[in-house]
């Protein structure tokens, strides 16, 4: 290591984690090599051990090669042991990240700590489950994996293996769910031990934007079909005025004067503020939230889709009446709604973990996050073979129409060569507008996209055959691992090797590999570097290239100020380093508001938690022991000893913890709802010379979570004083604990009213200047 | 509020967090006697009393370097360069689109801007440094005392050079010491720095009351000044509450909503800066009649610009009381404010959104403000009434800037330790 790279180090910059000792034990390996290729597949399994690292590096790459056909290099084991010592290990895509990660897994796992590996979507934590099983068979150890689909028995089995695979979201669901349960056996996860996060930059930092959120079903609430008829007359810029980021929509004097006319009331009078709510949100709804851009229409039910992901969101709606207003917009059944049970943020969901750790191929651009949040530092793993793809500059335009033929051009001219090429958009729509202007110029292309995602792995085996065209949204961003030359069919997704497909795989790579193609950049360049890093993998050639336009969403969104007058050439091509900063510009803009919020929802979510914490001390006696016995048994004592002597007391005991356990919740789920209120208009707090928001709502906060106990105490106690006891039992009803009859979560990630109040925050603090 | 001390010392990395900042203002008041090379330190002592006797103008010198600069320190600028090299930056930031934008960038660009201001900050301080060690060697520091031109051992270019790189980097230390308390202390690493400056010279100054008059005086002065601060803090904390409703969120209404959402307008709106506006606008003329001494209808008006002379106490008053309007006015914009509003859903219940709702603001803020100015220009008359009525020879350290400065600060940090123990509170609860 040089000079510079240990002073580097010495003033803590990131990634300088030192690789050294790594290398010299996988060097180590190297010389046992021999040796353990020897062994037979029942002794492989018996050596496996961690307390030798070389050794467990040389067993596992024979394991690997026996099982998957793969011998891990190097850099894959030098990768594994950073993510065995508690790193982020940064490694470019193709480099072989899940093979490393499932040996670091095992590593973990025969240490005798249970492992949970985190990725972003069901489709990743399957394939790997499924694709790395056989190497975790022969080092002896148990796998099992979770999705959005699965039963809670399921669930239970898959948490009991030695390595759980399983999207975040998922996980942190289990734990919301976890933390209701009336009764301890209902509950799926065990203890917490290692949390291994592939794709960790996506995980820990663009999952964790907004809080995970359980919501639970209380009553059908049913928008009222006349707001929803009612917006629709109103007529844009003379009724209603969209703000320059698209993301706020209010009504003009104008519409105001209509509304209340065609309503008969005063919108803004006090006791109104039902139905300016609703005018609101049916307005919402029918301006800023897009069919096939926001969500799409399948089964007759509104299906959100993750703007990060690019995928349905099954079992997401929008919260605070937003969903009714588009399923009333659609003309579809109302789904039950409900209120917000419980919610964690990632951040705390990851901190449950003792050991952390994580691999990704961009995370370098996030380490103050990773080190600020979750106190993770990175590991820079070189690559195996140099990486050769030719990443070209943005081909910058003046409008999208003129960037959309430019686009179609190029491809036409890659095709010509028997490139394949993949196209990465925005959303759905832009996917299908391209799609179809691609059948038009004659070019046959697949689509990949929220609407079609079961055909996911057969499409991406595809992508890399000679002249392919796919055209996908962000999901074929991550995690997907395109082969040159298209993968022999009926093989297992990911990097089974390609032997029927060599030559194929040859004519690809002397046409220049696969192309890569952006419709424009993404709100952060981390989704960029992703998308590139689709070709050009182990040191295939390959090719990117970015078409952005200066009416691109994210320009006029994020840089709405930024104007450029330069010259255009005649196809609309602009060469100019002002109109190139501009959108950069824009894109650093975006990345600042995330982290921003990102920022903001940890520090407003962090005294959530601790009352969070001390309630579930609370509850978990309650739950596990005889504490709401005694507790009425104390408060109400001739009432107890009457009901026991009418029902016996075990009887009397389990509805004393019932009727706590479900009041605890009930208080709970209130002071939610309070913060929640709180939350939103606490940015005006800092009107006031010297106020800091987050202090104010803190003042406001302590208090509220210092009467949940006693009231939750109060209110079960007044419940089980009306309770009526005969000999067959205790009649619960009368204590009404409507347990919610489904739950689901929210996806608050798109939800434009949490997440503008912190930008409309920023935006007083920067009005009104920082004062001493 | 003394159990909340008490208890934040309990907390562990809160105790840590505090004892840092406490050992950080111990460095800084040990770098503000800690004389450069050079300096002839008895003679400037002498010489520096002897200016503070003679001239007004030398004690709030004094006051607001916290005693540093007329001991020829290593920390003799103090933090001043800092805040000023901030201020014009965010100056800067509304001219400079460039700015505008790194700012517009969030975190990233404001990283940036930091590093632009510690250049700016170092800039200014070579500024400051080469001007005050060159008035200090040719005598010009103390006109008119004398000795005022033997401070300095040798006059040589080579030692004036040490001496100006001395306090050069004596204020980059300064300015690391600030970031550091607010990185890992509690409160804003300047105000901290700029409360000890100004807390530094109470104790000098009551010994001297003391010495000069008797007991009773000083007990007098004593219980008036708690009197005084007791005011203060009280009007500072004052706030009108405007209450604002949000219809974005279809949720079922609580009994609780609308009491906790709203505007609070604060009696005391626009803090200090209208007294640092007044007082720097009536400095002008003093300083006119400095530099032009033998100017005829100057030195008519000189007896006017006396801090006891009623006219100037007058003037002073009213000028307050305009720039509080005048600053109320340019940092509070009802109309944006009701953009804002209307923007995210929000309303004054019974007030339409937009110009009526910026209306009924600006309404509110200017009957606020009159109790607002009249406060701000009898508490900074407090120290000029008190020289005339106590003929003392120093400033009187319960009144005007310093004590908004005092009092403002102080409450700051300690809302910043209060809101860390709320942070904590329960983990302390659970044990």
């Amino acid at each position: 290591m040089g000079l510079r790279d240990r002073f580097r180090r010495l003033v803590q910059k990131p990634g300088t984690v030192d690789l050294a000792p790594f290398q010299a034990v996988v060097a180590d390996a190297g010389t046992r090599e021999d040796r353990v290729r020897e062994l037979t597949d029942d002794e492989l399994t018996a050596g496996a051990f961690v307390d030798d690292l070389a050794e467990f590096c040389a067993i596992g790459r024979e394991a690997a090669r026996r099982t998957l056909g793969e011998r891990p290099y190097d850099v894959q084991l030098v990768g594994m042991l950073a993510l065995l010592s508690g790193h982020v290990a940064e490694m470019a895509t193709g480099e072989g990240k899940t093979l490393a990660g499932a040996l670091a897994a095992a590593g973990y796992a025969l240490r005798g700590e249970r492992v949970h590996v985190m990725s972003v979507n069901d489709y990743l934590a399957r394939r790997d489950a499924e694709w790395m099983g056989p190497l975790y068979r022969m080092l002896g150890v148990s796998t099992g994996w979770v999705g959005q689909a699965s039963t809670p028995d399921e669930r239970r089995a898959a948490y009991a293996a030695d390595v759980t695979y399983a999207p975040v979201s998922e996980i942190g669901f289990d734990l919301l769910r976890d933390r209701l349960v009336t009764d301890p056996a209902d509950a799926v996860l065990p203890e917490p031990a290692v949390a291994l996060i592939d794709e960790a930059d996506s995980v820990l930092v663009d999952e964790a934007m907004v809080p995970l959120v359980l919501a639970g079903a209380t009553e059908l609430a049913e928008a009222d079909p006349r707001y929803a008829d009612l917006v629709r007359r109103l007529r844009p810029g003379l009724h209603h005025a969209v703000d320059t980021e698209a993301r706020n929509v209010t009504l003009t004097a104008a519409g105001t004067r209509e509304v209340e006319r065609a309503l008969g009331v005063d919108l803004y009078a006090a006791e109104n503020l039902a139905v300016l709510t609703a005018v609101n949100v049916a307005l919402h709804a029918e301006v800023l939230l897009h069919r096939d851009v926001d969500y799409i229409v399948r089964d007759g039910a509104v299906k959100l889709i993750s703007e990060s992901r690019g995928r349905v969101a099954l079992l997401q709606r929008w919260p605070d009446g937003l969903q009714a207003a588009v399923e009333a917009k659609e003309a579809l059944a109302a789904s039950p709604s409900g209120e917000i049970l419980d919610s964690v943020t990632v951040q705390e969901l990851i901190g449950r973990y003792p050991a952390r750790c994580g691999m990704t191929g961009t995370a370098m651009a996030v380490s103050g996050q990773l080190t600020e949040f979750y106190g993770l530092e990175i590991a820079v793993i070189p690559p195996n073979e140099p990486c050769v793809r030719r990443d070209d500059p943005d081909l910058l335009y003046a409008t999208s129409a003129d960037k959309e033929v430019a686009i179609v051009e190029e491809i036409a001219a890659a095709h010509a060569t028997g490139r394949p090429v993949l196209i990465g958009t925005a959303d759905v729509a832009e996917s299908e507008r391209l799609a179809r202007r691609l059948a038009r110029a004659g070019l046959d292309r697949v689509v990949l996209n929220a609407k079609n995602d079961a055909e996911e792995a057969a499409i991406i085996a595809e992508a890399g055959a000679p002249g392919a065209i796919t055209v996908s949204t962000q999901m074929a961003g991550r995690g997907t691992d395109i082969r040159l030359g298209g993968g022999p069919p009926g093989s297992v997704p990911g990097t089974a090797p390609a032997s029927a497909g060599a030559s194929a795989r040859d004519r690809v790579a002397a046409a220049g590999g696969l192309l890569v193609i952006g419709t424009g950049r993404y709100h952060s360049s981390r989704l960029d570097d992703q998308l590139r890093g689709r070709a050009g993998r182990q040191g295939d050639p390959g090719g990117s290239v970015f078409f952005t336009s200066l009416q691109d969403d994210l320009v006029t969104r994020f840089a709405p100020d930024e104007t450029y007058k330069g010259p255009t050439e005649p196809d609309g091509r602009i060469d100019d380093k002002g109109a190139r900063w501009i959108v950069g510009h824009a894109q650093r803009v975006a990345e600042g508001v995330d982290l921003e919020l990102h920022r903001n929802t940890w520090r407003y979510n962090h005294l959530i938690g601790l009352q969070r914490r001390e309630l579930l001390v609370e509850r978990t006696a309650v739950l596990q022991g005889d504490h709401a016995d005694r507790m009425m048994a104390e408060d109400a004592p001739d009432r107890h000893a009457a009901l026991v002597e009418a029902a016996g007391a075990d009887a009397v005991a389990d509805a004393a913890r019932q009727i706590l356990l479900y009041h605890l919740d009930r208080c709970w789920a209130d002071h939610l709802a309070f913060l929640a209120d709180l939350r939103e208009g606490i940015h005006l707090r800092s009107l006031g010379r010297g106020l800091d928001p987050l202090v104010e709502f803190n003042r406001e906060a302590v208090p509220a979570g210092k009467r949940l106990l006693p009231d939750a105490r109060a209110r079960a106690v007044t419940a089980f004083r009306a309770l009526t006891a005969s000999a067959s039992g205790i009649d619960l009803d009368a204590a009404e604990l409507k347990r919610p009859s489904a739950t689901w979560t929210y996806l608050v990630h798109d939800n434009p009213f949490g997440s503008l109040d912190e930008r409309a925050l920023k935006g007083l603090i920067s009005m009104f200047g920082r004062r001493h | 509020m003394l159990t909340a001390f008490a208890r934040a010392f309990r907390t562990p990395d809160l105790r840590k967090k505090l004892l840092f900042t406490l050992f950080i203002i111990l460095v800084f008041r040990l770098g503000s006697v800690f004389p450069t090379p050079n300096v002839n330190v008895k003679v400037l002592k002498d010489t520096a009393d002897a200016a503070k006797e003679s001239n007004q103008l030398y004690g709030l010198v004094d006051l607001f370097s916290g005693g540093a600069l007329l001991k020829l320190s290593i920390f003799a600028l103090g933090i001043m360069p800092y805040i000023t090299a901030s201020i014009i930056l965010q100056l800067l930031t509304v001219v400079i689109p460039r700015l505008e934008a790194l700012k517009k960038e969030g975190q990233s660009g404001t990283t940036k801007i930091t590093q632009y201001t510690r250049y700016l900050t170092v800039g200014l301080a070579i500024l400051q440094a080469t001007g005050i060690v060159a008035m200090a060697s040719t005598g010009q520091l103390f006109q008119g005392v004398s000795g005022g031109d033997e401070v300095l051992y040798e006059k040589g270019l080579f030692p004036i050079i040490v001496m100006v790189i001395t306090m050069v980097a004596g204020t980059t230390v300064i300015m690391w010491l600030g970031e550091l308390v607010t990185d890992r202390g509690v409160g804003n690493g300047m105000s901290i720095l700029i409360f000890t400056q100004v807390v530094a010279v109470f104790p000098a100054q009551f010994w001297s009351i003391y010495k000069t008059k008797n007991g009773f005086v000083f007990a007098l002065v004593i219980l008036v000044g708690l009197a005084i601060m007791a005011g203060v803090v009280f009007v500072e904390q004052a706030q009108r509450r405007i209450p604002v409703q949000y219809a974005k969120r279809m949720v079922g209404r609580r009994m609780y909503g609308g009491t906790s959402t709203y505007i609070p307008l604060k009696v005391n709106q626009a803090g200090i800066i209208p007294i640092i506006f007044a007082s720097s606008l009536l400095y002008l003329p003093v300083l006119a009649t400095q530099l032009w001494p033998n100017t005829k209808w100057l030195q008519k008006v000189q007896p006017y610009l006396q801090q006891d002379n009623a006219w100037h106490m007058g003037i002073y008053f009213v000028l307050i009381i305009f720039f509080t309007y005048f600053y109320v006015a340019i940092t509070f914009n009802p109309t944006e404010v009701a953009d804002n509003m209307k923007k995210y859903g929000g309303f004054i219940p019974g007030i339409r959104p937009g110009r009526p709702t910026a209306e009924y603001l600006d309404y509110v803020l200017t009957r606020i403000t009159t109790p607002g100015a009249l406060y701000l220009g009898l508490v900074s008359l407090v120290p000029m009434v008190a020289f005339a009525l106590l003929k003392a020879t120093q400033e009187f350290p319960f009144g005007g800037a310093s004590i908004l400065i005092v009092v403002g600060v102080g409450l700051d940090t300690v809302k910043q330790i209060e809101s860390q123990l709320q942070q904590r509170n329960y983990e302390g609860f659970l044990r």
